[in-house]
């Protein structure tokens, strides 16, 4: 049986989800390894979110916003765009690969975008295999 | 710490969500789930039946949080909250797992589709445990209004509100009320003079006691929130020292207007090289006092009107202005109509004729001999100084596209229908009033087909063409209609005020101001004595920026808490 | 006539570079004071004593072990559970010992690199000598042992139940004081709290005007001349005090040195770096991704500044390569 990697995804409500819920009236299909937790905006974010996820045993993490300029709250989604490349850094450092987290922007009415860009996550993350980040074994003392 | 019991429902929608999730097999496994007092399937949750299980359910069985697995929350989180709100249960309470729009509808393995409404269930149920009530605040909505702008649109606006009883405070930057539409003569397509018509609004406004007329005055600071706004307004002419006032207010009409473009700009229609190449300002003043003739004091023989300088151009402004075009078939008329014997070339793109009486007008236009010359956006005409043997004053050579041929006409004078472009402190206005602007300049709506004058900022509306290029008709439109709005908020008396907003911690904030600025609502205000930030909550409109961006965590966004969205995580995980 | 029970102390060093235990000695006169009031059964730096005296102890029988220093290898380990067994209190001093401290950067690179680095492949080894320590060796038929090295660093909290924890590196005298009263006086908060610091940022006691946080650029701190009564941050240079607990006496902002965030985050915060980047990135001020970059470009090395004290406290423990 094939790996199937659990995907959290932390979408905006006014475009991101919006376009997700299109990719579902749409009924264009994707794969189902994504879950995705709705917030307002992109700059709800905390990059804190994205390592606890992946410490829960997330395999990817997906982060959706408006585009540049298009935030309903006028600038929230650079807020996001600033924080990632610093997330970035730091995940490279904790040997995680570049490909289990990704930001991205998807507006209201790319609901196959959003459909296209779950399903190209997912598959990098399945080549990837699961995530190293095991945790039970965060405190193994069989460790040493 | 209450006991939790936690309802959870799951809906079939039909065979929307069953067909593809097991319904009854999510329902089961949320049964088991701790401090889950009841589970229960329906066909469509939404409906009066469904919503009456949950009313009953809270009331019968002392529910303190209910969990909806159904469709998306942007479909029906509001019927649901309202359901709970029915029972008894504080409306946030609530939380909904997606399972239709981003589940049954988009996955086809029914096994792996259950499996995942599970998971989503399970982080809905998670995260309603830490779910608060929340309350909406009321705040007292001020009666009186802000007008930005003393043009067609302010004018408008301020004896609407006016003459409905309500104290207006007029501001006007110049030194007279008017804008723009004092410097026009007659309009198209009807031919109204717009001295009538700014007469008749002067009337008015003189007539009614409830307006103050401020010139020579401009927004020096807005602060607060709608219903509550405090403006500091600075008057100054250049002769003495420039004085300041506060009032207070409980809404603002930004109805600053428009420029039109420097048609200098164009270095080939020789706009201030050539003595009778005017704008069409400039012409309208030449129709104001009567009398139409050349810098060298007779009338034109042949008059050509340019349409289009500096709108539908990609090299100044990609917009169409609008009005130019009805303006210039009605010089057209009116040059006609002075001097008959005079030829009038017409030199345009394309003839937006879309309003009320327009075609007609274009028609009536073509009638009186106009040469209409077509010309490409990408291929304007130029203009060049006519040598002596030449029996005019200038030459303008035109790529002509109906006939396919270059050709080149003669002009004494020489009208350039120059655009509109939003004021050079068009910026500094949206940033007072905490509004955006588009990449044009132009103040941006809070929809643009649904709401046209308001903004995202409650309280702040805008009117005219400040907000675009449009004509008499929508500025007048647009104004009535910002004061209705506002007249409905003074209606109603007070304003409730979402009870979803960031709240900051005075225990555990240490003044470090990374938040104040990130604020696009500038909803964060310092106390410098203290040393603590605190939010307005009318004002927060809950984006969650300064909640992420606080690096002591003392910021709490409501409903959206970081205990919230990590319980959440661990659901859809587990 | 019966004789007031003296305290019975013991202070132990883990993974450290000796500096807390010299933070407990700058308490001056004051350790005089601790002297005479308390018996100090067992502190390697200052005092005799073995690893079989404290064994000897019955158990819970130390009224306060301070141990600072993380844990690093099998000894510190066994000395941690040692001491967790005979003491009533035990205190978690230092940051190496709460949140893993700067032998927590190690948690970065593998514990292979680490012994090649440094025993093999430097340029003050000599070329040829494979030399690596063993945790067992044979020598004249005997069996020699010496602490295994751990695979990465632990916080003391890992290791053993932990009683309290005073932040800093080290903790200001002034603090070490407080907390030895508070034990003799018997007035302490409820277990697991941190103590010796206060519950708000460095940026609460700071006394530098804070105006306008955006960042156009960032300067190393020899770049530019600052100014001593503006935010470090917005001058530009790297300061961690808007994350970090306070109580230290902003001894380092005071220095003209940024924060270097060793007191750890504050309560409510649970990893101290990725909140201290939503922060600092949230302020730079652009909407240009090339332009981001660019600025962001002059932080030489982010992570091991985030996590210059708290690597192992984070959420993510360490580095998770293959």
């Amino acid at each position: 049986m094939s790996f199937e990697p659990k995907i959290v995804g932390f979408l905006c409500n006014w475009c991101s989800y919006t376009g997700a819920d299109l990719a579902g009236t749409s009924r264009i299909p994707y794969p189902a390894n994504v879950r995705i937790i709705r917030v307002m905006c992109s700059a709800r974010i905390d990059p804190t979110f994205v390592v606890q996820a992946l410490a829960q045993g997330a395999d990817a993490v997906l982060i959706c916003g408006c585009h540049p300029g298009d935030c309903h709250y006028s600038e929230g989604n650079y807020k996001a765009m600033r924080r990632f490349p610093l997330l970035k850094q730091l995940l490279k450092a904790y040997g995680v690969e570049d490909d289990r987290v990704r930001q991205t922007w998807v507006s209201a009415s790319e609901g196959q975008r959003f459909a296209e860009i779950v399903t190209d996550l997912t598959e990098r993350v399945r080549a990837l295999g699961p995530s190293r980040i095991h945790p039970e074994l965060l405190n193994d003392q069989r460790e040493r | 710490m209450e006991e939790l019991k936690i309802g959870f429902y799951v809906c079939n929608c039909g065979t929307n969500i069953a067909h593809t999730v097991d319904v009854e097999g999510v329902k089961e496994v949320a049964a088991q789930w701790p401090e889950v007092a009841i589970a229960r399937s329906y066909r469509y949750m939404c409906s009066n039946p469904g919503q009456e299980m949950i009313v009953n359910d809270i009331r019968e069985l002392g529910l303190n949080r209910v969990v909806v697995a159904a469709c998306s929350p942007r479909m029906h989180e509001l019927t649901f909250r309202n359901a709970c709100r029915l029972g008894g249960l504080n409306p946030y309470l609530f939380e909904m797992a997606n399972i239709r729009e981003q589940c049954s509808w988009v996955h086809t393995d029914k096994l792996v589709a259950t499996e995942k409404a599970k998971a989503l269930a399970r982080g809905a149920v998670n995260r309603v445990r830490h779910h608060e009530p929340l309350d909406p605040l009321s705040a007292e909505m001020c009666p009186e209004t802000l007008v930005l702008g003393g043009g067609i649109a302010g004018l408008t606006a301020a004896l609407e509100l006016a003459l409905a009883g309500h104290p207006v405070h007029l501001v006007e930057k110049s030194d007279r009320l008017g804008g723009n539409i004092a410097r026009v003569d007659l309009t198209a397509p009807y031919f109204y003079s717009a001295r009538d018509l700014l007469a008749d609004r002067l009337t008015r406004l003189r007539a009614t006691p409830n307006v103050s007329v401020h010139l020579h005055t401009q927004l020096k600071n807005l602060s607060g929130f709608i219903g509550n706004y405090t403006a500091t307004l600075e008057t100054g002419n250049g002769d003495s020292a420039p004085r300041q006032k506060t009032i207070h207010i409980g809404n603002v009409i930004v109805a600053t207007g428009y420029k039109e473009f420097d048609a200098s700009r164009i270095t080939h229609y020789g706009y201030g090289k050539l003595p009778n190449v005017i704008t069409s300002f400039e012409f309208e003043q030449m129709l104001r006092s009567g009398r139409i003739q050349t810098q060298s004091g007779r009338p034109p023989r042949y008059v050509a009107i340019i349409h289009c300088v500096g709108s539908r151009n990609r090299e100044f402004h990609s917009y169409c202005s609008r009005v130019c075009c009805m303006t210039a078939l009605k010089y057209a008329r009116e040059l006609k109509s002075a001097l008959p014997e005079c030829y009038v070339s017409d030199i345009y793109i394309d003839m937006h004729a879309f309003g009320k009486g327009c075609e007609d007008f274009y028609r009536k236009s073509s009638e009186v001999k106009t040469l209409f010359l077509m010309y490409g956006k990408n291929e304007q005409p130029v203009i060049r100084k006519a040598d002596a043997k030449d029996d005019c004053e200038m030459l303008i050579e035109v790529d002509e596209k109906l006939s396919g041929e270059r050709i080149e006409i003669p002009a004494d004078m020489v009208i350039l229908m120059v655009g509109m472009e939003p004021r050079p402190d068009a910026g500094e206005v949206a940033h007072l009033v905490n509004i955006s602007h588009d990449k044009d300049g132009w103040f941006i709506e809070s929809h643009p087909k649904l709401d046209p004058v308001a903004t995202t900022t409650e309280g702040i509306y805008i009117a005219g063409t400040c907000a675009a290029p449009k004509d008499i008709p929508d500025t007048v439109a647009q104004a009535r209609a910002a004061a209705a709005r506002i007249l409905a908020r003074i209606a109603k008396g007070k304003i409730e005020i979402d009870g979803v907003f960031a709240e900051v911690d005075p225990e555990r904030c240490s003044g470090c101001r990374m938040c104040n600025e990130l604020c696009p609502y500038s909803a964060i205000e310092f106390d410098a004595q203290a040393k603590r930030s605190h939010v307005i909550p009318a004002v927060c409109k809950a984006c969650g920026c300064c909640v992420a961006a606080c690096p002591s965590g003392a910021i709490k966004g409501r409903h959206f808490t970081d205990q919230q969205i990590y319980a959440q995580i661990e659901g859809v995980l587990a | 006539m019966t004789e007031k029970k003296k305290l019975q102390i013991a202070l132990y060093w883990g993974a450290a570079c000796g500096g807390c235990d010299v933070a407990v000695l700058d308490t001056n006169e004051f350790i005089l004071d601790v002297a005479a009031a308390a018996d100090i059964r067992f502190w390697p730096i200052a005092v005799d004593g073995k690893y079989a005296d404290v064994e000897a102890l019955a158990d819970g029988e130390l009224d306060l072990a301070i141990f600072n220093g993380a844990v690093r290898n099998s000894e510190n380990q066994q000395v941690a559970e040692l001491l967790r067994r005979k003491s009533k209190i035990l205190v978690a001093f230092g940051s190496c010992a709460h949140l893993g401290g700067i032998p927590g950067l190690a948690n970065l690179v593998k514990r292979e690199e680490i012994l090649t680095t440094a025993y093999l492949a430097n340029a003050s080894i000599q070329s040829g000598n494979r030399t690596i320590p063993c945790p067992e060796t044979n020598c004249d038929g005997k069996k020699l042992e010496i602490p295994v090295l751990y695979k990465r660093v632990y916080r003391l909290a890992d290791i053993v139940d932990v009683d309290y924890f005073v932040p800093g590196c080290p903790p200001a005298p002034e603090q070490v004081k407080n907390v030895l009263l508070a034990v003799v006086q018997g007035e302490l908060p409820p277990r697991k709290s941190v103590i010796g610091a206060s519950d708000r940022t460095v940026c609460d006691d700071c006394k530098r005007s804070k105006e306008e946080k955006k960042i156009q650029r960032f300067f190393r701190p020899f770049e530019i001349i600052q100014n001593p009564d503006r935010c470090l941050l917005e001058q530009g240079l790297l300061c961690m005090g808007s994350a970090t607990r306070s109580g230290c006496g902003v001894r380092c902002p005071n220095s003209n040195q940024g924060c270097r965030g060793c007191y750890g985050p504050p309560p409510g915060v649970r990893d101290q770096g990725t909140k201290f980047l939503s922060a600092l990135a949230s302020i730079i001020d652009s909407k240009d991704p090339a332009e981001i970059e660019e600025i962001l470009s002059h932080l030489p090395d982010f992570t091991a500044y985030a996590y210059r004290f708290g690597l192992p406290a984070s959420i993510l423990q360490r580095s998770h390569r293959s």
